[in-house]
């Protein structure tokens, strides 16, 4: 890509300054300095508060309006009762389970992995799951329907064995079958994400505690459990909001009949509004940025006091 | 910021593996083999029950009548269209600001990060619905056509695509490269063409791939704003017939994989080389669509 763009050309376009003076401020700088500075970084900002910052504040604004635009806090009266109550308390069950699962899984086959003193293995499962956790969507739901769908792989197997999972309440299309579904892509950013701070952590207080005579069971209680706890909530959150957001796998696999937050709003703007609700939709939107906000507090909240030890 | 010092020490311990952490080798084997089985099982029952027909016989009747249909191919070609749009308006977006950071705003590459984070905080649909609202008054020519994904899918891809090709600036010493280019005479022009880019060309590849692997998956945004690309075509094949369905998905699958496989082999070989302790962060990794 020879792209002819430079810096400099780009101080004619979108001079809209009101996003410089609110983002680009920098305390260090003289006055002067600022504007000059951060001039170049405009575009960027105007982009982004076209296209990320004016839907969802829309989005926010809406929530608290009426049909006729007056202020109202009916929407959210209405987001939190009936069907969009069971939608949130079970988008919260499913976002915890599926986040809990694959933090143990993840963790057990990241001490696994970095225990192993076989490279080879090292890197393909690092790579592995490089590819893995990017994979999500609609095909994954197909290739799970190919697996432990009515007709797949594994629901044959078991059949053929006696034990058909479909006759004892197992249905790859509930909330249990979604959490499975899930771990394809939480498994392998568990892995990645966990991968540094083991390394980090066998490398100096490993020896440490070895050379002054610590038992294993000593050093996980004393050392290795209080420095991982830190990432291990950080991948937790960012596990949990992963499974929170997700829409494709969901919608395709139960075609939008399944209770979930992401799944009852596109329903809503796909049309399927009932007289009085215009803008409950945008409730139930403010509602998810809310859960993503208080997530990503707490992760940012976390992840400095684990920063502190592995720096 | 980050210290970029080359672990020294680590590479001992490793070889020697640690008594301490060291875990059972059944134990190792087992949680690894368990792993492996549940990531490979759904690929294997893909291709099983794509080529099954009736009466449990062999047949690749899912693949020829698929590839025989002309909505499988404008569907694909729809989507290859916004990839292209996408990745095309995210480098133009990305080079000049990643750059202008690292250069004369060092001290906020971090803010400019966080920033790049932000899309993860609005949910695809929640976004969908926020564009619907506000703007549907736009001209037809964008809010229409299919131009508004490849808008939207920017800011969507952003948090994967910034943090790798900021990742590339970074491991460049970008200031003595411009002031030696500017002091043999050259211009932006000219420093951008034949200095700046053909040292970051892995970072831009590496950006590209991920925003084009996330326009082609995506599905969220395209199907609530009623575009028929080739995830929601596939959902539609899913509704009638399965195993064309699973069929496609595979091939799906198979061909992201491919190029992700790709750019992961090639930033992992980057970090061990630079061994930065920034490792740590880790939203490096996943797109989720």
């Amino acid at each position: 890509m020879s792209t002819v763009l430079s810096p400099t050309s780009d101080q004619g376009t979108g001079g809209n300054g009101v996003v410089v003076a609110s983002s680009g401020s920098s305390r260090r700088r003289p006055r002067r300095g600022r504007w000059h500075n951060s001039i170049g970084t405009v575009p960027f900002l105007v982009y982004l508060a076209l296209f990320l910052g004016v839907p969802a504040i829309s989005v926010i604004v809406t929530a608290f309006v009426n049909g006729s635009g007056h202020p109202t806090l009916s929407n959210f009266n209405e987001a939190v009762h009936g069907v969009y109550l069971q939608s949130f308390v079970a988008s919260l069950k499913l976002s915890f389970g599926a986040a809990i699962i694959s933090t143990v899984v993840g963790l057990l086959a990241a001490l696994a992995v970095c225990s192993s003193s076989n490279r080879i293995l090292r890197a393909i499962v690092t790579a592995g799951s490089g590819v893995f956790a990017n994979t999500g969507g609609v095909p994954l739901a197909f290739s799970f329907v190919a697996t432990v769908g009515n007709f797949g792989l594994i629901t044959k197997l078991l059949s053929d064995a006696g034990f058909n999972p479909y006759n004892h309440g197992f249905s790859l299309y509930s909330v249990l079958g979604l959490t499975i579904v899930y771990q394809y892509f939480l498994i392998p950013l568990m892995i990645l994400i966990m991968i540094p701070p083991i390394d980090a952590l066998r490398k100096e207080w490993v020896d440490a505690s070895s050379s002054l005579g610590a038992t294993r069971t000593q050093f996980w209680r004393w050392v290795g459990i209080p420095l991982l706890l830190p990432p291990i909530l950080a991948a937790f959150i960012v596990l949990f909001t992963d499974s929170f957001a997700a829409y494709a796998t969901a919608e395709a696999l139960t075609s939008g009949t399944i209770p979930l937050v992401p799944i009852q709003l596109g329903s809503l703007i796909s049309g399927n509004v009932l007289a009085g609700q215009t803008n409950l939709g945008d409730a139930l939107g403010a509602g998810m940025i809310f859960i993503v906000v208080v997530a990503g507090g707490l992760y940012i909240y976390v992840q400095r006091k684990a920063s502190r030890w592995l720096r | 910021m980050v210290a970029v010092t080359p672990t020294v020490g680590a590479k001992g311990v490793k070889d020697k593996g640690s008594d301490v952490l060291k875990l059972g080798k059944p134990f190792r084997f087992g949680i690894i083999g368990l792993v492996a089985v549940f990531f490979l099982v759904p690929i294997l029952a893909s291709a099983r029950y794509s080529f099954l027909g009736n009466n449990n016989t062999f047949t690749i009747s899912a693949y020829t009548e698929l590839f025989g249909t002309n909505e499988f191919w404008s569907t694909l070609f729809l989507s290859v269209k916004i990839g292209l749009g996408t990745v095309f308006l995210t480098l133009a977006l990305l080079i000049p600001t990643v750059i202008w950071v690292n250069l004369r705003l060092p001290h906020l590459r971090r803010v400019f990060e966080a920033i790049s984070l932000l899309p993860l905080v609005v949910p695809s649909v929640v976004i969908t619905l926020g564009v619907i609202t506000s703007y549907k008054h736009l001209p037809n020519l964008i809010i229409g056509t299919p131009v508004i994904l490849a808008l939207e899918y920017v800011v969507l891809a952003l948090p994967y695509s910034y943090r790798t090709f900021d990742s590339a600036v970074q491991s460049l010493d970008l200031k003595t490269l411009v002031e030696a280019g500017q002091s043999l005479g050259s211009g932006w022009g000219k420093l951008l063409r034949f200095v700046l880019l053909p040292n970051l060309r892995s970072g831009l590849f590496g950006a590209a791939v991920l925003t084009f692997a996330y326009c082609i998956g995506e599905f969220a945004v395209a199907s609530l704003l009623s575009f028929t690309t080739f995830p929601v075509f596939l959902v539609q094949v899913g509704q009638t017939a399965a195993s064309q369905a699973v069929a496609l998905s595979l091939i799906a699958l198979l061909f992201t994989w491919i190029p992700l496989a790709v750019i992961v082999i090639i930033f992992a070989q980057r970090r061990n080389r630079a061994a930065a302790i920034d490792a740590v962060d880790p939203l490096e990794a996943g797109v989720q669509v």
